[in-house]
């Protein structure tokens, strides 16, 4: 799942412009302030927001779209699905699936393969379809992620897991052999092999269901985006406009423009006593695009807006720390991600896993925390997950010696047993491999200050270190190169793709996630041997396993904890997060990161996060305004 | 005359096929840049190579780079599927861009004219007036405002006037576009003011020196000692003399400051939320929107090229000691 | 003589500046009756310039220091309102300048140029204006005037150009015509047309003529009177044959024995030897001492008044009337 707002912050800084703004692609900070909301709910008014872009992967279609934000609007307000969340923080069970559409919990075989499902029959379509939301509805969500064109980016979660996808359908109406629609309340899914976590597959918003009238219409990736038909508690403006009664007389919703803005008003087809999760306080949602972010957050302090997500400038979070005036408007939220420092499994020195336990002794966490803005950045990590996706994480701690600062003792004794201090005295020696170590990172404002940190705490074992800084985009791509081997950076950081650790794991420890230029397994744990030879790094391959054996490797252990039952998986993957901390060592975490969104506290009479989103949950947030929504698009 | 606008225009199709090479150039041989880099950012965050492949071939990625110069420049000249000229499709809005790009240009245009129009009004007579009165209080404060002028970037007046005047002051309602349309005249009014007074402001400044420093030339030349000794009056002098020379070489400078302008001006649009060209550019640079890029680049380029034909010609009427053949 | 057209009485001109005063004229006295032809000859920075654009007023009062008086057909212009001396300017008194090129608007075509003196005058229409400017294009001898009167300066030639100034200097037939010098930027045989031509309008028109220059070869036929300036005074006044064949003064001395003969066997010029002065500071006593071959004591302590030689002849030295006429018998007069 990917955030917009960081990508703003870097447009806006590279601008050149005087706002001395925080480069963060996603944030957040742990520091236990509780994020309900603290007064009470109001009904009415119109939750105004402003953001500097959307920034959809796919143009909001729910098919391919990878966006966090766009997950977490569709979830709470656009798509009811078989499964939904909470749309509430971690600590009110937020990251934990629940019925929706679904009548109660499925009925599961005892082979776990088989999932039962009834749906409730008054869930209703908005106008002007105007009917209830049936298990065909349900089957055509399927046909389109199976379908080839539609490129759905996370497809790999259905397809080869469900029987008969395989995500290479010609079209949308191929029939799929695994799922079955017996009437109108009733389907079944039928999988491959037993997988546990299928439950937060089906709540993401590519297995919501897609009104069977528009079949065929939205052949493109990202076509259907600007024609999101609502079964939620609201829709877009204008949508009961909509001419369905053939592709041709669709034309696009006329709340939503990319470039303006979208505005959300009630679909009067909703049912709160159908709804245990969505309380829908607010008459609407105007969230309107201002590509000048000092002066969203104008509008905040002034009154004129009621939200602004993302990491406030710098003046402006002064601001809110100062004033009394804006006491409390700052929320800082869990934000399900982990920043690390990556390390090349196939570069040395890093092939040598004492080095990398140096590293992770060395590394002054709390330092870097400080020159990135602070405490409210969220809780020095430990581990590669965050505790609000695996809550065993906060167990997970083998470099404990490492309180925070780093030790430099502790790392040294443990140089000392790499082959690569050749005389034992704790520093990295040996010519070729300690010698202009590539170090990538960030160069937006502050990485910088927290570059030569990290830098400073490793020098004294790694002298050889080189920092170099470049932009975030070219970081990533840089890294996503496997030819290029970069040794150690400290550019990435990942979120969760849902909240079951699989979620966050798969794509970065599985070895498919090494893909030759599109790497997200940057560590290259459990690199194959043809894979190595197909991205051209056999030498250093072969280098890896004369020295130290075979890679390691947690696909098989993958497999297994993900066809674990659904009450064993976290267990399953303590066991896989404690084996890559203290056996494979690709990361030296250093942060689980908190998400900043501003509310003015006037006019917000109480607010909600909703972790698995990792956004405001605009469902369970409620204004005092009294506005109506208007059309911003 | 005929002849040379047909070799200019010539000239301006090189240019622009010109301007497509570099621009792809960079694209695809910077770092950070190229078909991967694309693919990877739509791609969604794990990137598996059967999605890469497929949004690669979605976008036409996947052909070398010569061909896909090729199709993008014959599509730009004779047109492609969605209408001429052909501007191909935005990766990220997954739609045909030519009708973002003149809804965009129209709003560009709007901020361009405005600010023509302001700074014309305001730094020429300063200038000109200055030019009378040389070295009096009046020359000597108008240049100090020329020198604050050019100084003061877009960036820092911008957000400052914005503070001022809709926060604090509360005079206007804020930033963003509002088309006549929509609310009516007076509200586009004062969306607009605010951005056309701080564009207006630099060229203002730029033009009241440089009529100044004309019209101080010109009063020294020869024929403005014959218009006197002809018996016309002072005013007659200055402005059927005086002005028909010093301001005939800033129709030259303002052809091609209002072509740059309607390339977009990129930071006042962002600054003041306006939908514009130069906000767009910014955007699809950062989201490797590669045909939007493309396309933002060539009608820049375009304006460019053509106003420079234009106030050639333009000139070549004014000043009749230029003749082209 | 008769009534004097123009009459200046002991004229003024002086420009302050950082280094100092410039004294461009610096007590002036002269006068031009109707018809009259004066030729003003002197160096650059003799003054001769300053003092006809004080005439026309097109010296800006506010730098410069302007004392005596300028009287025009009784009335002092140095005086006179603002719209009044526009009403004369261009009207009673033309005045044409050195570079045709430069002193015509190079956007307008000549025969505008020509017919806007017209209107600035007359409250006659644009077409008549035109007509009467196509009449006066063809009287200064230029060919095909009405083709000619529709193209701009820079397709006329050197010579047509100056010709189209004169032409319109006089098209509202003023009582003066100030020439100041018309033919330095132009070749020799050119230069002899517009002379002749000249002299034809006057005749033509009965102008009085200022011709100022700086080439006393040009003035040799076509003036009754010439008047030798120096430093921003008058050092020699007098009739054509008074100056050329009984100068007075080592000045006018100098400029007769500096004009290059045809006829003559040596290859060597003979200039004044020495710069002009410096208006700034200009030399105690007679401002031409360190430059004259025969300056004595006299010369450095007083300057010398301009003197009667002959009748309306008069010249400003200290030498003796008869060592000045020795001198020009002998050493002058042989040269020429």
């Amino acid at each position: 799942m990917k955030s917009v707002i960081g990508r703003k912050r870097l447009a806006a800084a590279a601008l050149g412009v005087t706002f001395a703004l925080v480069a963060v692609a996603c944030s957040s900070s742990s520091t236990g302030a509780s994020s309900s909301g603290s007064g009470a709910p109001t009904t009415g008014g119109t939750i105004r927001e402003e953001a500097p872009e959307f920034g959809w992967t796919d143009a909001f279609d729910p098919t391919g779209e990878y966006l966090g934000t766009a997950w977490g609007m569709m979830d709470q307000l656009l798509i009811r699905g078989l499964m939904t969340y909470k749309h509430v923080d971690a600590a009110q069970g937020g990251d934990t699936p629940v019925p929706d559409i679904a009548t109660g919990p499925p009925t599961v075989s005892a082979d776990q393969l088989t999932y039962d499902f009834t749906l409730k029959d008054n869930v209703m379509w908005a106008p002007p379809l105007s009917r209830a939301v049936t298990a065909d509805d349900v089957l055509y969500a399927f046909q389109r992620i199976n379908d080839k064109k539609l490129v759905a980016q996370y497809g790999n979660y259905y397809c080869g897991v469900i029987k008969g996808m395989d995500c290479a359908a010609k079209d949308d109406n191929q029939p799929i052999s695994g799922i079955t629609v017996t009437d109108a309340t009733h389907i079944s899914f039928n999988l491959e092999q037993p997988t546990g976590d299928l439950l937060y597959r089906l709540s993401m918003p590519a297995a919501k269901p897609v009104p069977v009238e528009v079949r065929g219409c939205f052949p493109n990736p990202g076509d259907y985006g600007v024609d999101v038909i609502s079964s939620g508690p609201y829709m877009i403006m204008g949508q009961d406009k909509l001419n369905l009664s053939s592709c041709s007389t669709i034309k696009p919703i006329s709340g939503y423009n990319v470039d303006k803005g979208m505005t959300l008003v009630r679909n009067p087809n909703w049912q709160a006593a159908t709804d245990d999760n969505r309380k829908a306080y607010a008459d609407g949602i105007q969230i309107k695009i201002n590509s000048n972010v000092d002066d969203s957050f104008n509008a905040l302090e002034n009154g004129d807006l009621d939200v602004v997500q993302g990491t406030p400038p710098v003046a402006v979070l002064q601001d809110f720390e100062t004033n009394p005036d804006f006491q409390g408007w700052l929320h800082a939220d869990q934000g399900d991600r982990t920043w690390y420092v990556t390390m090349n499994l196939l570069a040395p020195p890093f092939d040598d896993v004492h080095v990398r336990n140096a590293v992770n002794l060395a590394l002054d966490k709390a330092g870097i925390r400080k020159a990135y803005g602070g405490d409210k950045r969220g809780e020095l990590a430990t581990s590669v997950e965050p505790p609000t996706v695996l809550p065993q994480s906060q167990d997970i701690n083998p470099f404990a010696a490492n309180t925070g600062s780093g030790s430099q003792t502790d790392a040294m004794d443990e140089m000392k047993q790499s082959r690569y201090d050749t005389n034992h005295n704790g520093i990295c020696d040996d010519g070729g491999a300690c010698d202009n170590i590539l170090f990538l990172g960030r160069s937006t404002d502050p990485w910088p200050n927290m570059n030569q940190v990290a830098v400073a705490s490793l020098k004294p074992i790694l002298p050889g270190l080189d920092l170099k800084e470049v932009d975030t985009s070219t970081g990533y791509t840089t890294l996503q190169q496997v030819k290029k081997l970069v040794p150690i950076s400290m550019v990435p950081g990942w979120g969760k793709d849902y909240a079951s650790p699989y979620g966050f794991d798969f794509f970065i420890f599985d070895s498919a996630g090494i893909a030759c230029t599109a790497a997200v397994n940057y560590s290259l744990v459990g690199m194959t041997e043809a894979q190595a030879t197909e991205c051209g790094v056999k030498p250093e391959y072969d280098a890896y396993v004369k020295n130290w054996g075979p890679m390691p490797s947690v696909d098989d252990k993958m497999k297994e904890c993900v066809a674990k039952p659904a009450d064993q998986v976290d267990a399953c993957f303590a066991e896989l997060d404690t084996y890559l901390m203290t056996t494979a060592v690709p990361w030296a975490p250093w942060l689980w990161a908190t998400q900043f969104t501003s509310t003015n506290l006037n006019t917000v009479t109480s607010y909600a996060f909703d972790q698995n989103a990792g956004i405001i949950s605009y469902v369970n947030t409620s204004v005092n305004n009294g506005l109506t929504p208007q059309n911003v698009a | 005359m005929g002849r040379y606008i047909i070799r200019r225009l010539l000239w301006v199709v090189l240019v622009l096929v010109v301007i497509v090479v570099i621009t792809y150039s960079i694209f695809f041989l910077l770092p950070g840049g190229g078909s991967d880099a694309i693919a990877n950012r739509f791609a969604g965050k794990q990137p598996n190579p059967e999605i890469v492949a497929e949004v690669k071939q979605q976008f036409g990625l996947d052909k070398p780079i010569y061909v896909q110069f090729y199709i993008f420049t014959r599509n730009l000249f004779l047109g492609d599927q969605y209408g001429w000229p052909g501007l191909g499709k935005s990766f990220v809005l997954r739609a045909p861009l030519k009708p973002v790009l003149i809804e965009r240009m129209w709003v560009t245009i709007q901020l361009a004219v405005g600010a023509a129009i302001i700074w014309l009004l305001v730094g020429i007579p300063i200038g000109i007036l200055s030019a009378l009165r040389p070295r009096s209080i009046w020359d000597r404060a108008a240049m100090t405002f020329a020198l604050i002028g050019i100084s003061m970037p877009v960036f820092f007046i911008g957000p400052l006037a914005l503070y001022v005047f809709v926060y604090k002051w509360h005079i206007l309602p804020g930033s963003g576009y509002s088309p006549i349309g929509e609310d009516g005249v007076w509200q586009w009014f004062n969306h607009f003011i605010l951005p056309w007074c701080v564009l207006a402001l630099l060229y203002a400044a730029f033009y009241a020196r440089l009529s100044r420093a004309n019209l101080l030339d010109v009063m020294g030349e020869d024929y403005m000692r014959t218009a006197r000794a002809k018996g016309l009056n002072e005013r007659q002098v200055i402005v059927k003399h005086g002005l028909r020379s010093s301001l005939t070489p800033l129709v030259t400078v303002f052809g091609l400051d209002l072509a740059g302008l309607l390339a977009g001006a990129v930071i006042t649009e962002t600054v003041f939320n306006l939908p514009g060209l130069g906000q767009y550019a910014v955007r699809s640079v950062f989201s490797l929107d590669l045909y939007a890029i493309l396309d933002v680049t060539v009608i820049a380029a375009f304006f460019v090229a053509i106003a420079n034909l234009v106030v050639d010609i333009v000139y070549a009427f004014l000043d009749p000691r230029v003749r082209y053949t | 003589m008769p009534e004097p057209l123009l009459e200046v009485k002991d004229l003024h001109v002086y420009f302050p500046t950082e280094d100092g005063i410039v004294k461009a004229v610096d007590g002036v006295s002269f006068s031009i009756s109707p018809g009259e032809t004066l030729g003003v000859v002197g160096e650059s920075g003799s003054g001769k310039s300053v003092s006809f654009l004080t005439v026309m007023g097109l010296i800006n009062r506010k730098s410069a220091i302007v004392e005596g008086e300028v009287i025009f057909q009784g009335q002092d212009l140095l005086t006179i309102p603002k719209d009044e001396l526009q009403a004369i300017r261009g009207n009673k008194i033309g005045m044409i300048f050195q570079d045709p090129m430069t002193s015509l608007h190079p956007f307008y075509k000549v025969g505008d140029q020509i017919a806007e003196t017209i209107l600035a005058h007359e409250d006659i229409s644009k077409k008549e204006a035109g007509a009467r400017a196509v009449d006066m294009l063809k009287r200064v001898g230029i060919p095909r005037p009405d083709e000619r009167a529709r193209q701009y300066p820079h397709e006329f030639s050197g010579g047509m150009r100056q010709r189209a100034m004169i032409a319109m200097a006089l098209s509202l037939n003023p009582d003066l015509l100030i020439a100041d010098e018309p033919t330095t930027a132009l070749d020799v045989t050119v230069q002899a047309q517009i002379l002749d031509l000249i002299d034809r309008l006057q005749s033509e028109f009965n102008t009085a003529v200022a011709l100022i220059t700086h080439d006393l070869g040009v003035v040799a036929e076509h003036c009754d009177y010439i008047q030798v300036m120096y430093a921003g005074r008058l050092v020699e006044i007098g009739t054509g044959d008074d100056i050329y064949y009984e100068p007075m003064m080592p000045y006018t001395w100098g400029l007769l024995k500096s004009i290059p003969l045809l006829t003559a066997q040596e290859e060597r010029l003979h200039p004044i030897r020495g710069l002009p002065p410096s208006l700034i500071n200009l030399p105690e006593g007679c401002p031409f001492n360190p430059r004259c071959p025969y300056v004595f004591d006299r010369c450095h302590v007083e300057v010398p008044q301009l003197l009667p030689v002959d009748g309306f002849h008069a010249a400003a030295c200290h030498l003796s009337l008869e060592d000045r006429k020795r001198i020009v018998q002998e050493e002058v007069l042989e040269r020429t």
